[in-house]
């Protein structure tokens, strides 16, 4: 890549940073984050490699000085909205969380500074790179935390071709639960494999917040509520819009505080080309549709999706594709509500039984909840509401993914949808629906 | 403390005693409606304007018009101004009371009448004589009629202290009257909160069946909600108890018994008012106004009297004089004489030690009483401004606190962030709220009629339930976070 290959990348780059910033002011507008799923892939590293793409986030934008790549991180806090109605104060870095998607290519000398506009200390740890020790950022050990107001500069070169990621090493367990983390993706000087027409960064993550409250609980150790891609909850995932035929690469990381996630893809099955300790021999790679994604780990994987068609991706916990789920309420599943619901209105006219026909559909019930929460689950769908929330997302394969926004759904050819089965075509093949077992 | 002049206590006493000696004269009938009025006279500015009195009037003894103003005033719910003119009007007690004034009252005319004066007549035939003679003599008891205007004196200031208890006596009777109403109101609106409990309970108990019976629920939860219902049913039970009771503790003071008793209440308790208690110089108010200390004023003006009295016996020669005649020989002979019994050996002293001991008795009684009479009336002027503030408290912070709270657990159980059973007894602490507003009205209630009895006049029998300390955290755990 030339340097004017690179000044055209951080300018592109920097728009998406002020889209993100937008975006987190006007929660609600998601629209232009879509959008940016759309774009033409641009190509940022030797060997046409493709440019990163963070849904929902933004990459960290460079200057060029002296040969040195400089960068800026600001720690600070954040006000983010997980998916519109559920707000919160978090922390993070340039005005979001995750912070903006750091990309480099092998080889480069990087110096990025850190200004902490914290209220407390905090470091920069780059998780997954060997560089000097003194600059691996854990407080206390390889340097001294940046006090509030201080600017910390890091400097070092990228020796390893990888996918890493970045957080705080000060107060860990505080400043991650609040947000702080981000992607650090290093391009190889000379690609390897084949070469991909699509590359995407989405970094898991786990929060408690409870309806009316503002800020993510950073004591929380079990019952976490809010899941993640790059802190952002379905329906308000921008789903990943991409080319039939087209090799795809998604890079996955985890800085959740205590849940690996297996993420599952439909429609497709894939290799794990990758680690946070590098580059998977391809004699070692098997496929699969479900990788885990362990605590503090990242996991890159490739697919050529040849079925066009809308396909869920998703966290397989079915907790974690809930938002705000409470664990408390007794199970009423089964009960007879009308028996309930005589007695307790009368004493709570807006008591109504809920869940006693199981919860699908729940969210279209429309009950009054806490200011600042959300649908336990339920995102606009083609055929109704999708049953889901938290760590779900759409992979859009399309004939002609440019002309996308990624706002439209796929149109099935006809009959190629599961319907109700005609009574004719039960017959002649022989199938009673009204078959009794045992 | 004012100084106490008899003057003022003589004047309705001496009238009525008036009447009674021109108007009964011979024939002798109880003058009820005499004291009646004089009893209601003496209450006269002590009475709390908004009381009515019209129970004590003349017409009281009369069995069929009161009967009729009585089963009239049954015949509707009750209220407190009510169940008092209900009580004057039928209370035995009273009556008893009023009884108790005609003693006085037959005392003062007793001693009001002049000694009898003694005829003699004497028939004597001197032997040998055929002749008859025939001796007329008039003895009159002339000390007993020198003493008469302070035998009377005493008896007027024995009346005067009887009367004074007796008005205090209405007073009390209105006063208990008063409280026995205010219980039947909070018993009353303490039992529909432990039923509002009771359902509550119901509810929990029947939702946990419902699940327990689709295998959602543990038998342990079942039997801890069935152990809820039950004890809620024991609160209704004791609370429906305490209502009884309240009612035949009002049944006594209104004289009713049979029918009667099926009188009914729908007002709720009085919103709280401090109005009272703000005003300036209480105190001396009740000072003033006190029958207790009128009673002993009474009373220390009655031995005043009664030493007085003892003293001129004790030098008063016994005196009486007569005329005689003697009819001899177709001629009356006539003659006066007087006796003189000289007081040698009885000077009266031991008596009017008693007398003088009693007096300096109820000297340092009087003072004694105005000492209570002051510190019951700040403890009910305190009272009534802390309970005042306290119900408000309650009614203008706690309740709406509890049913925010209910509200915002509506919303956290929408989000399913908690269950039924927490939505419940969420309800259940508004309902408790409720209940602490009853309970310190109630406390309210009595001490502002403690201290309006107090500013009547009437300290005997005044009292204050002890103060509650309830613990802050009754009943209300916050059920933010299940985890
Ligand atoms: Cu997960």
């Amino acid at each position: 890549m030339d340097r004017r290959e690179f000044m055209q990348f951080g300018a592109l780059a920097g728009g998406t940073l002020l889209a993100g910033q937008a975006l987190a002011q006007t929660p609600s507008n998601l629209a232009p984050a879509v959008r940016a799923r759309a774009e033409k892939p641009r190509i940022v590293a030797p060997g046409g490699q493709v440019a990163v793409v963070t849904p929902n986030g933004s990459t960290l934008p460079w200057k060029n000085v002296g040969g040195v790549k400089v960068g800026h991180l600001v720690a600070m806090p954040v006000r983010h909205t997980f998916a519109p109605g559920l707000e919160v104060e978090a922390w993070g870095y340039n005005g979001s969380t995750p912070g903006p998607t750091i990309e480099a290519v092998e080889g480069d000398r990087i110096r990025i500074y850190v200004t902490n506009r914290l209220p407390e200390p905090t470091t920069v740890h780059w998780h997954g790179l060997i560089l000097p020790n003194g600059m691996d950022g854990v407080s206390g050990l390889n340097q001294r935390p940046i006090a509030p107001g201080e600017t910390f500069a890091y400097e070092f070169t990228l020796n390893r071709a990888g996918t890493y990621m970045y957080h705080p090493h000060y107060d860990e367990m505080t400043q991650m639960a609040l947000g702080m983390m981000g992607m650090l993706i290093v391009h190889p000087k000379r690609s390897r494999g084949p070469r991909v027409d699509r590359d995407f960064a989405l970094m898991t993550h786990e929060w408690k917040v409870l309806p009316g409250m503002r800020r993510p609980d950073p004591n929380a150790m079990s019952d976490f509520n809010v899941l993640t891609f790059n802190s952002k909850a379905f329906p308000a995932t921008a789903p990943l819009v991409i080319g039939r035929g087209e090799r795809v690469r998604i890079r996955l990381g985890n800085l959740s505080a205590m849940d690996h996630h297996p993420i599952h893809l439909h429609g497709l099955y894939f290799e794990v080309t990758g680690t946070d300790g590098g580059f998977v021999p391809e004699s070692a790679r098997y496929p699969e549709t479900s990788v885990l994604v362990p605590v503090g780990s990242t996991r890159v994987i490739e697919f050529v999706a040849d079925e066009p068609g809308d396909w869920a991706m998703h966290c397989h916990m079915t907790h974690h594709v809930m938002n705000q789920m409470g664990h408390a309420a007794p199970v009423t599943v089964g009960a007879n509500a009308r028996n309930i619901d005589k007695q307790v209105q009368a004493l709570v006219p807006q008591y109504m039984t809920m869940g006693q026909d199981g919860m699908g559909g729940m969210e279209e019930m429309g009950m009054p909840v806490p200011p600042n929460s959300i649908p336990m689950k339920g995102g606009k769908g083609p055929f109704g509401s999708i049953d889901m929330g938290g760590m779900f997302t759409v992979l859009k394969v399309r004939e002609n993914p440019e002309a996308e926004d990624g706002s439209g759904w796929y149109v099935h050819p006809k009959g190629t949808v599961a319907d109700k089965a005609d009574p004719a075509k039960l017959a002649a093949d022989g199938i009673d629906p009204d078959v009794r077992f045992g | 403390m004012k100084i106490w002049s008899s003057s003022r206590w003589k004047k309705p006493a001496q009238g009525a005693l008036l009447a009674s000696t021109f108007v009964l004269g011979g024939c002798v009938t109880v003058p009820y409606a005499d004291d009646v009025r004089d009893v209601r006279s003496t209450l006269g500015s002590r009475w709390a304007p908004e009381l009515p009195v019209p129970a004590l009037t003349g017409e009281a003894p009369r069995g069929e018009d009161v009967d009729t103003v009585v089963k009239e005033l049954l015949s509707q719910p009750l209220t407190a101004d009510a169940a008092v003119r209900i009580a004057l009007l039928n209370n035995r007690d009273l009556r008893a009371a009023m009884h108790e004034l005609g003693i006085a009252t037959g005392n003062v005319v007793q001693a009001s009448l002049p000694p009898i004066p003694e005829v003699g007549l004497e028939v004597t035939k001197p032997a040998g004589s055929t002749k008859v003679q025939t001796g007329l003599g008039l003895e009159y008891n002339l000390s007993d009629l020198i003493l008469l205007p302070q035998r009377r004196g005493v008896a007027l200031a024995e009346r005067a202290s009887e009367q004074a208890r007796t008005a205090s006596e209405v007073l009390g009777l209105a006063y208990r009257t008063r409280l026995a109403f205010y219980e039947v109101q909070a018993r009353r609106q303490q039992l529909e909160l432990r039923n509002l409990a009771l359902r509550n309970a119901q509810a929990r108990y029947g939702t946990a069946v419902e699940l327990e019976k689709v295998g959602n629920l543990r038998a342990l939860d079942l039997a801890t909600e069935r152990s809820a219902v039950e004890a809620a049913r024991l609160a209704v039970a004791e609370a429906d108890n305490a209502l009884q009771d309240a009612r035949e503790d009002l049944n006594v003071e209104l004289g009713l018994f049979g029918a009667d008793t099926q009188w009914t209440v729908d007002a709720l308790l009085a919103d709280p008012s401090d109005a009272l208690s703000k005003q300036e110089g209480l105190e001396a108010r009740a000072i003033e106004v006190s029958l207790d200390l009128s009673e002993l004023r009474g009373r220390m003006e009655a031995a005043d009297r009664r030493n007085q009295l003892a003293r001129t016996e004790g030098f008063l020669p016994t005196l009486s004089g007569g005329v005689h005649g003697e009819r001899e020989d177709d001629r009356w002979e006539m003659g006066a004489s007087l006796r003189v019994g000289v007081p040698l050996f009885d000077r009266k002293r031991g008596e009017r030690i008693a007398t003088l001991s009693s007096r300096e008795s109820l000297k340092a009684r009087y003072e004694a009483t105005a000492t209570a009479i002051r510190a019951s009336l700040r403890q009910a002027r305190f009272r009534v401004e802390s309970t005042a503030s306290r119900a408000m408290h309650v009614r203008d912070v706690l309740l709406p606190a509890t049913r925010k709270a209910l509200e915002e657990t509506v919303l956290q159980y929408n989000a399913m962030q908690l269950g039924v059973f927490d939505l419940l007894r969420a309800q259940d602490n508004v309902t408790n709220a409720a209940s602490t507003y009853v309970d310190t009205l109630l406390e309210h209630h009595r001490a502002r009629a403690a201290l309006e009895q107090l500013l009547a006049g009437r300290h005997q029998g005044v009292e204050l339930a002890p103060t509650r300390i309830s613990s802050a955290a009754s009943g209300s755990a916050p059920a933010a976070d299940a985890h």
